[in-house]
């Protein structure tokens, strides 16, 4: 969206927030400053100022009408911090009006918002409804205008802006009462394939999915949700003898086994097919469609949670990546509250086995990326005052060819806050780690946060 | 005259589409809007109050938004089949901490007052990211994908 037409559109929004009958306005400003002593340069001193702004107005003429905004705006005040070399930067992240229906939870929005009720998570310029139906079903649709991303590279900008014109997704699904849900669901991102482009390329920046997704819970003690998503767009064809690509972009299921009150244990599978799972991006040296690769994981997970406010988690998962190699995870975290959760602490722990993983360095076709993590921390909360601490060490095998021999990575973070009234809340948090890049990292941030209105939920 | 009586037809089409369609729109009252109490700090168990109902409009139990450490890494499901439910407590601006496109900052620095919140890239991931990709770009792809890679673009040209 043009610079003009960001501004036009807010100065539209934000005059429309006057007919509100409750509007609520929040907002964080966050002053943060840190310095990197990085081996062989001068030590670095950042401070970038953010300030996050939110607005409901509901009851906007009628009780069903309501406008939210939210965005955000940063300056760096010495170095900038970040790695374009930018030093402001700001983001409209969303701003749509809404109409709630009173009936069958039917909803219709305009404006930036984000969608997830198709085969994918998009944010979009445009208009989207859902509303329940007769006899448990359901349906939603979007259609609008991506949002667009800046490329590096001029040429795939111009690419990416002429495939990616509009966006459309659609999900029908059928539920019977505490037994299952299915769902078909259609996402199409673009309508100019790459093959149209005027100078052919092997990025395709359009993607045409369609998503199957089930829930099923025969009794309260079992559930079983997932999804496959199929890629159903036209590809060129393959050349003779060249592997052909899978059509099943992804395969997610999660089933859950509750034995008891106090214990659970859940499973998973999926599966990623790159060719059919990525769309062309402007980060082509990390999603590279034209791979062929694929992923498979499976795994478990138990879990604990005893009514004295204790619970305990241990996980497993391997992870074969096929042009990569295996990989095998696994984990622990245990979770305390007392005082009617005003004191919360928590240990964890993670392993993860990577000792034959290939490609990483062409002089060393095999090399370890194994490592250890531990964690502990512990949150309190008495009167009008916060207290936090969180430390965490990564201890990596010897060999890894991305840490230059630094084989210990920790952080530490401990933060302070005070609940001035109900509306404002000042905090501060002091980091100090020790990483491959930065021998000495400290880092102080201040923050303010306030809320102002009738809000009565939002992320507590 | 042929395009006129073609346009009439077509009108007429689509008005008995839209009759038909609202009177298939369900009858039931909608899910609502805001949680009637305050809930504490910490993960909520719908189930411990809503012990025998079925949530509205989603026709599942309650037991299903338990926010169980399952249901918090499994969220997206929920979020995909039943967004009014999740709005009876969360404003949209609970998800844009990490689900926000583009943002600031990673979500662990956002929140580093709330260790109990299990956001993503805790610790120095800019290290660990190296592996972690390695393992499984795909799992990288939902969020940075298509978004929330302004800081990735500097380096993955």
């Amino acid at each position: 969206m043009k610079r003009r037409t960001y501004v036009a559109l807010l100065a539209t929004l934000m005059s429309a927030t006057a007919w509100g009958q409750e509007v609520s306005l929040y907002g964080t400003t966050m002053a943060e400053m840190w310095k990197q002593n990085i081996p062989g340069s001068d030590q670095t001193t950042y401070t970038p100022a953010t300030q996050y702004l939110g607005i409901d107005a509901n009851k906007l003429g009628s009780d069903n009408l309501s406008l939210h905004l939210f965005g955000w705006g940063r300056a760096d005040l010495s170095d900038a911090s970040s790695f374009d070399g930018s030093k402001s930067g700001g983001y409209l992240n969303y701003g749509y009006l809404q109409y709630r229906f009173d009936q069958a939870n039917a909803e219709i929005k305009a404006g930036r918002f984000t969608v997830n009720q198709s085969t994918g998570f998009e944010q979009v310029d445009g208009v989207s409804a859902r509303t329940d139906l007769r006899g448990g079903f359901t349906i939603s649709a979007f259609g609008g205008r991506p949002v667009f991303f800046k490329t590096v590279d001029p040429a795939a900008q111009s690419d990416y802006n002429f495939q990616h014109d509009f966006i459309f997704g659609t999900r029908l699904a059928w539920r019977l009462p505490q037994v299952t849900e299915i769902g078909v669901s259609y996402l199409e991102d673009g309508t100019k394939p790459a093959q149209d482009l005027p100078h052919p390329s092997l990025v395709d920046y359009t993607r045409r999915q369609l998503g199957l997704d089930l829930l099923l819970t025969p009794s309260s003690a079992f559930d079983l949700r997932g999804r496959t998503v199929f890629d159903v767009a036209n590809h060129p064809d393959v050349a003779p003898g060249a592997p052909k690509h899978s059509d099943i972009a992804e395969h997610d299921y999660t089933v859950t086994w509750r034995l008891g009150s106090q214990v659970s244990v859940t499973g998973n599978y999926a599966e990623r097919n790159y060719f059919a799972y990525f769309a062309g991006t402007n980060l082509p040296s990390l999603f590279k469609q034209d791979d062929n690769d694929m992923f498979r994981g499976w795994g478990g997970k138990v879990t604990w949670t005893t009514e004295a406010n204790f619970q305990a988690v241990a996980d497993y998962r391997h992870m074969h990546r096929e042009t990569f190699g295996d990989a095998n995870a696994a984990g622990g975290e245990m979770r305390w509250s007392f005082n009617e959760k005003a004191v919360l602490f928590g240990v964890g722990g993670r392993w993860v086995n990577a000792v034959d993983t290939k490609f990483v360095d062409p002089t060393q076709p095999y090399l370890s990326l194994s490592y250890k993590e531990a964690r502990i921390w512990t949150l309190v909360t008495k009167g009008r005052f916060t207290a936090s601490l969180d430390g965490i060490l990564q201890h990596y095998d010897s060999g890894n060819p991305y840490l230059a021999d630094f084989r210990n990575v920790y952080e530490v973070v401990g933060s302070l806050g005070f609940q001035a009234s109900t509306n404002v809340k000042v905090s501060g948090d002091v980091s100090y780690g020790s990483n491959p890049v930065a021998k000495h990292e400290t880092r102080g941030l201040l923050k303010a946060e306030y809320r102002f209105g009738f809000a009565k939920k939002g992320g507590q | 005259m042929a395009r006129k009586t073609v346009l009439q037809f077509l009108a007429l089409v689509l008005g008995l589409g839209v009759l038909m369609a609202c009177g298939l729109v369900s009858p039931e009252t909608s899910f609502a809007r805001t949680h009637p109490d305050g809930l504490g700090a910490g993960r909520p168990i719908c189930s411990e109050c809503h012990s025998n109902d079925v949530a509205k409009g989603s026709l599942k139990a309650y037991a299903t938004f338990d926010h169980t450490p399952t249901f918090v890494k499994e969220h997206r499901f929920q979020a995909n089949q039943d967004p009014n439910t999740c709005a009876a407590c969360h404003a949209p601006s609970f998800c844009v901490d990490c689900h926000g496109g583009k943002v600031p900052m990673k979500p662990a620095t956002r929140l580093a007052d709330r260790p109990d919140r299990d956001t993503p890239h805790r610790g120095d991931y800019l290290t660990l990211h190296k592996i972690e990709g390695r393992l499984d770009p795909s799992s990288c792809y939902r969020c940075h994908g298509r978004a929330n890679n302004d800081q990735c673009r500097a380096c993955h040209r």
